[in-house]
């Protein structure tokens, strides 16, 4: 009896905190439907009934959305697959061999994490300047590598090193080669963890917007959130046209969710794993 | 037609090659004409090929250039007007980019020194150009100077741009500030507009007893600094090489303490209020209770105000009605007019730029008589004086655009020091006028602001 | 491979069992590990040697705007960083830093287990709605977080100020959240917080799913209390993941610029509202001292090192095996 009542009392709180915390999300949604008059009213509305389009249609058409689209899908999408193909080796290296050198490749790995990126723009700009990479997605994507592969390293190794070696000489014993046995055991066996740390991967690269705007000049090679932080900035009579900012957030969201939703179930195993096994 | 002829070529011109970031670049998406259509207008180039291969053909007469300008503030007609009048005149493609204001310093020091990576020509704001100026970013125009408009050109935004005699940038455009006013609510309150400064702060206090009042954003330094120039003060002063922040003179001090009178007994704005927030206040509808009666605000605060309505696409429009809109000049202290901070920018050429010669042709084609009438058309104050009355007479209402150019004319701009963008860049003026807004003792405040402006000032 | 004989052989007695054959594979293939590690490696010199390099040699030079347009720098040793370690100021953003990261960090922990415990406790339509939420919100880009928070908490009409001043005896219409530094970095504590609690309140769900209930169940048999059942049975279980996490959350919010940038592009100027981040980048960026900001960001370093120090060590401990 009362341990029901206790588990109606935990659904309760449960349901609240989760109102409470998709709140944010729920307004940026709703706000999104509204009109500018609605919108600059002083109270507000809760509810998007009646609501328009308009707010989408203008920033998808008077404003470069789906160039800056383009841009971040291709960005993301090659940061993304370099930084896992080479995370993936490298944590395969530290977790299954003794070398020389080692120590010292964890230690920067670690270290390289805790530096605060902020006084490096300027050589970051030169760098990339000087090998003709200015507006391009080569020139962002490679500091964007360099920014998410040690913490993928870091994350990878723990579930490699949660994958028995014995497994993989057993397959070896049974006649694969040495990439036979990884890919077919160890790889399966590591899947989650490179979908927990592609997530995090993903995410550093999506919403990076400091170092994009200075590699980033040109109207024609922005970055989504650049595109985001554009419209936020723009206003109609001095207010902020919340409307469409909200829009735009939406916009920039929405591939993100939709990535959360399709990794969703692995991504908790993921996390977990790493951690644990670490 | 003050047009540049390239005098002696002194830079090599066969540097495209080093420039391979501007290759292939056709006009930004602002600019609605493509380079392709720039190119069959052009006299000599070849109808039909394509801008890599034109500039090739053309090195010596078809450079590819970069523009960078602040912000979108130039009209798409001027940049349409620019990119096509510089195909047509050398055959080459102009690139426009569009800097926004956050990124434009950020953008500038990391791309100015380096010939591969510099824009030709750009523009900066008036008080951020002297950094600029100082550490040799510009190349020097004075040899240029007359053609350019010479003594016409505002001359204050002309010495923002110089060290010395020598001449690094010139104005591009300029903007004044003045008080906008709501003439139903100044007569349902008893009041007319003031005649001295010390009248502007009793009008809005008897405005503010009514319940309505200024506008007067505590960190609103821009507008507020006025007070200090009208009571003779400065923010700096230059002295045997060196900038000496001013904040603690007398003048300074007496114009600060004005300014806290205001802020104290008229102002509806919160002492962490910016200027950003400013224009919309007089119009109905957009502080809770009252409209605002005085705000203070840049000449193109025009387009902001007036009666709002909704136009097709649901956009909220104001529509100016000077049946209820005013704006007059901000009174001096003994009357006539106060000194205000001018806005705008300036415009120069880059001295790492590797098209030395090709960024003069476009200097030449901004500061044409056509440009310079485009601009003031589009309700942009020239920088040259003689088109004034074109600004005047194609502005929208006149009676305005002779308040901007009258105070513009007087306007001061903020001390061409060296360090002046640090000071702009860590906010120092939005803290100082937060915190004498704040009712915080005026003489201790500048001295304390003096010294953390002397910190930096001189780079 | 005379790194195997240097390491303690017995820092690590789990590995043992394995080790003659581990010998055995290096052995054949000692030059492997090296070509695995190479793409991260060059990956890593390529896009960090020369921003890195940069910023340590700058750190110990006069470097500000002139130098950047040519001029010669000169060199000063430490000087950079004695005029920032006996400068009042940046002491003082440091402990406000320091401050601020210990009091997200452990919001967001706190929160975090209480939300994944609540979770554990739930029935599970109500674990999938909540999941749902947390996930919502940890999707968020962080542009898009803060222009909806700063919609929220908009002075004028903010739904948070609306819905504030319907309790009775509350006006709160027209309250500028960002104003008062203390409430300024109150509301990005919090808006970093409701970001991150999903991702420890998931991960100290997985970790608590592996906490095995018959284990549990036999512990209230013997008469353990929920508290014991806490302490010596689910903490020892979870608490690698705690580690991490904490850490994890030390090193994000000592480091947070995007949020404090775009919270400040909102209204309060000045360098009352700066914690590190924003310091270096006014300082290097904003104000062209280049060398100083350098000097500051390895400084920052430093005391992020200080911090997880603990954590470190025992990494490279448990890695020496």
């Amino acid at each position: 009896m009362r341990s029901k009542f206790k588990r109606y009392l935990a659904a309760a709180v449960a349901v609240l905190v989760a109102i409470v915390w998709a709140f944010p999300v729920y307004w940026m949604i709703n706000s999104s439907f509204l009109t500018p008059l609605t919108i600059s009213g002083l109270d507000p509305t809760f509810l998007p009934f009646g609501g328009t389009l308009q707010n989408y249609r203008d920033v998808t058409t008077e404003t470069p959305f789906f160039e800056a689209l383009q841009m971040s899908v291709i960005v993301v999408a090659v940061a993304l697959i370099v930084c896992i193909a080479f995370a993936t080796l490298a944590a395969l290296a530290i977790s299954r061999f003794r070398f020389r050198g080692r120590k010292s490749f964890v230690l920067v790995i670690i270290l390289v994490q805790m530096l605060p990126a902020e006084a490096m723009f300027i050589a970051q700009y030169q760098m990339i300047s000087g090998l003709g990479l200015l507006n391009s997605i080569a020139g962002v994507s490679i500091i964007y590598v360099a920014m998410v592969v040690p913490f993928t390293i870091w994350m990878l190794r723990g579930f490699v090193a949660g994958v028995p070696i014995e497994l993989e000489e057993a397959a070896m014993v049974d006649g694969c080669t040495r990439f036979g046995a990884f890919r077919r055991i160890t790889f399966p066996l590591i899947a989650p963890g490179l979908v927990a740390s592609g997530v995090f991967a993903f995410i550093q690269v999506w919403n990076e917007f400091a170092l994009a705007s200075v590699l980033l000049t040109d109207d024609e090679a922005q970055t989504l959130p650049l595109w985001l932080r554009d419209i936020a900035q723009q206003s109609n009579l001095g207010a902020p046209e919340w409307g469409q900012i909200m829009a735009g957030s939406v916009l920039v969201a929405v591939p993100v969710i939709i990535f959360f939703v399709i990794v969703q179930g692995r991504m908790a195993q993921g996390l977990v794993g790493g951690a644990v096994k670490g | 037609m003050r047009k540049i002829t390239p005098i002696a070529v002194t830079m090599a011109t066969v540097a495209l090659v080093a420039c391979g970031s501007d290759d292939g670049d056709s006009a930004t998406e602002a600019t609605d004409a493509p380079a392709e259509t720039t190119a069959d207008e052009g006299t000599d180039a070849p109808a039909g090929t394509t801008s890599a291969e034109e500039s090739d053909a053309n090195a010596s007469d078809g450079e590819d250039i970069t523009l960078w300008l602040a912000g979108t503030d130039t009209p798409d007609a001027a940049l349409t007007y620019l990119t096509e009048t510089y195909a047509s005149t050398t055959g080459g493609d102009l690139s426009i980019e569009q800097i926004g204001w956050g990124d434009l310093i950020p953008s500038l020091t990391a791309a100015l020194p380096d010939s591969s990576s510099t824009p030709d020509v750009f523009e900066t704001g008036n008080t951020q150009t002297a950094t600029f100026s100082a550490v040799g970013a510009y190349s020097d125009l004075t040899p240029y100077y007359d053609e350019l408009g010479g003594d016409e050109l505002l001359q204050g935004f002309v010495e923002a741009g110089s060290v010395g005699d020598a001449v690094y940038s010139v104005p591009y455009y300029f903007g004044s500030r003045f008080p906008w006013y709501r003439k139903d609510l100044y007569e349902a309150a008893g009041v007319e507009v003031p005649g001295t400064l010390q009248e502007f702060t009793e009008v809005n206090a008897t405005l503010k007893a009514a319940g309505s009042g200024a506008y007067v954003p505590g960190q609103d330094w821009r507008n507020g600094i006025a007070w200090i120039f009208a009571n003779g003060g400065d923010l700096a002063t230059y002295d045997g090489g060196e900038w000496t922040a001013a904040l603690s003179s007398d003048e300074s001090i007496a114009g600060m303490e004005m300014w806290q009178e205001l802020f104290a007994t008229a102002s509806v704005a919160g002492a962490t209020d910016t200027d950003e927030t400013a224009y919309q206040a007089i119009n109905d509808e957009y502080l809770p209770d009252t409209a605002v009666g005085t705000t203070l605000a840049p000449n193109w605060a025009y387009w902001s105000l007036g009666d709002i309505s909704e136009d097709e696409d649901g956009e909220a429009v104001a529509t100016w009605d000077p049946e209820t809109f005013g704006a007059y000049a901000l009174p001096g202290v003994d009357g006539g007019l106060a000194p205000v901070f001018a806005g705008g920018s300036n415009i120069g050429i880059s001295a790492a730029s590797e098209n030395q010669d090709a960024a003069l042709e476009l200097m030449g084609i901004i500061f044409s008589d056509e440009y310079q009438t485009l601009l003031a058309e589009n309700g942009l104050g020239p920088a040259n004086t003689e088109f004034g009355s074109v600004y005047v007479d194609s502005a929208a209402d006149p009676e305005i655009a002779q308040i901007s150019l009258d105070t513009a004319a007087g306007a001061k701009l903020t001390p061409a020091a060296p360090g002046w963008t640090s000071v702009e860049e860590q906010q120092l003026l939005e803290q100082f006028f937060q915190a004498v807004a704040e009712g915080g003792d005026v003489a201790s405040l500048a001295a304390e602001y003096d010294d953390k402006i002397n910190a930096v000032i001189n780079g | 491979m005379s790194i195997v004989v240097t390491t303690k052989p017995d820092a690590d007695p789990d590995f043992d069992p394995s080790t003659p054959k581990r010998k055995r594979k290096k052995a054949r293939s000692p030059k492997l590990p090296y070509w695995l590690t190479l793409p991260a490696v060059a990956a890593l010199v390529v896009g960090l040697a020369y921003p890195l390099g940069w910023q340590v040699l700058n750190s110990m030079r006069e470097y500000g705007l002139r130098q950047q347009f040519g001029e010669d720098a000169t060199w000063l040793w430490f000087a950079n960083y004695t005029d920032l370690l006996t400068d009042g100021f940046f002491w003082t953003v440091v402990i406000r830093s320091l401050v601020f990261m210990a009091a997200t960090a452990l919001a967001t922990m706190g929160l975090g287990i209480l939300l994944a415990l609540l979770m554990k406790a739930t029935p599970t339509w109500a674990r999938v709605m909540l999941q749902s939420a947390l996930l919502l919100a940890w999707a968020m880009p962080i542009v898009a977080q803060m222009t909806v928070w700063n919609w929220l908490i908009d002075s004028r009409n903010g739904v948070l100020n609306y819905l504030l001043s319907k309790l009775p005896g509350v006006d709160m219409i027209g309250h500028n959240w960002l104003e008062e530094p203390l409430s300024f970095f109150f509301v990005a504590s919090l808006i970093i917080t409701w970001a991150s609690v999903p991702f420890v309140a998931i991960s100290v769900y997985a970790a608590l799913t592996q906490v095995s209930e018959e284990v549990l169940e036999a512990a209230q048999l013997d008469g353990a209390n929920a508290r014991q059942k806490l302490v010596h049975i689910i903490m020892p279980i979870i608490r690698p993941v705690l580690v991490i996490l904490l850490l994890l959350q030390f090193i994000w919010d000592l480091r947070v610029y995007a949020q404090i940038q775009l919270l400040q592009d909102l209204g309060p100027k000045g360098d009352d509202y700066d914690l590190l981040g924003t310091y270096i980048f006014g300082l290097g960026i904003g104000q062209g001292r280049f060398g100083l900001a350098a000097a500051a960001a390895m400084i920052v370093l430093l005391i992020t090192l200080c911090v997880s120090g603990f954590y470190v060590r025992e990494l490279l401990r448990e890695d020496a095996r």
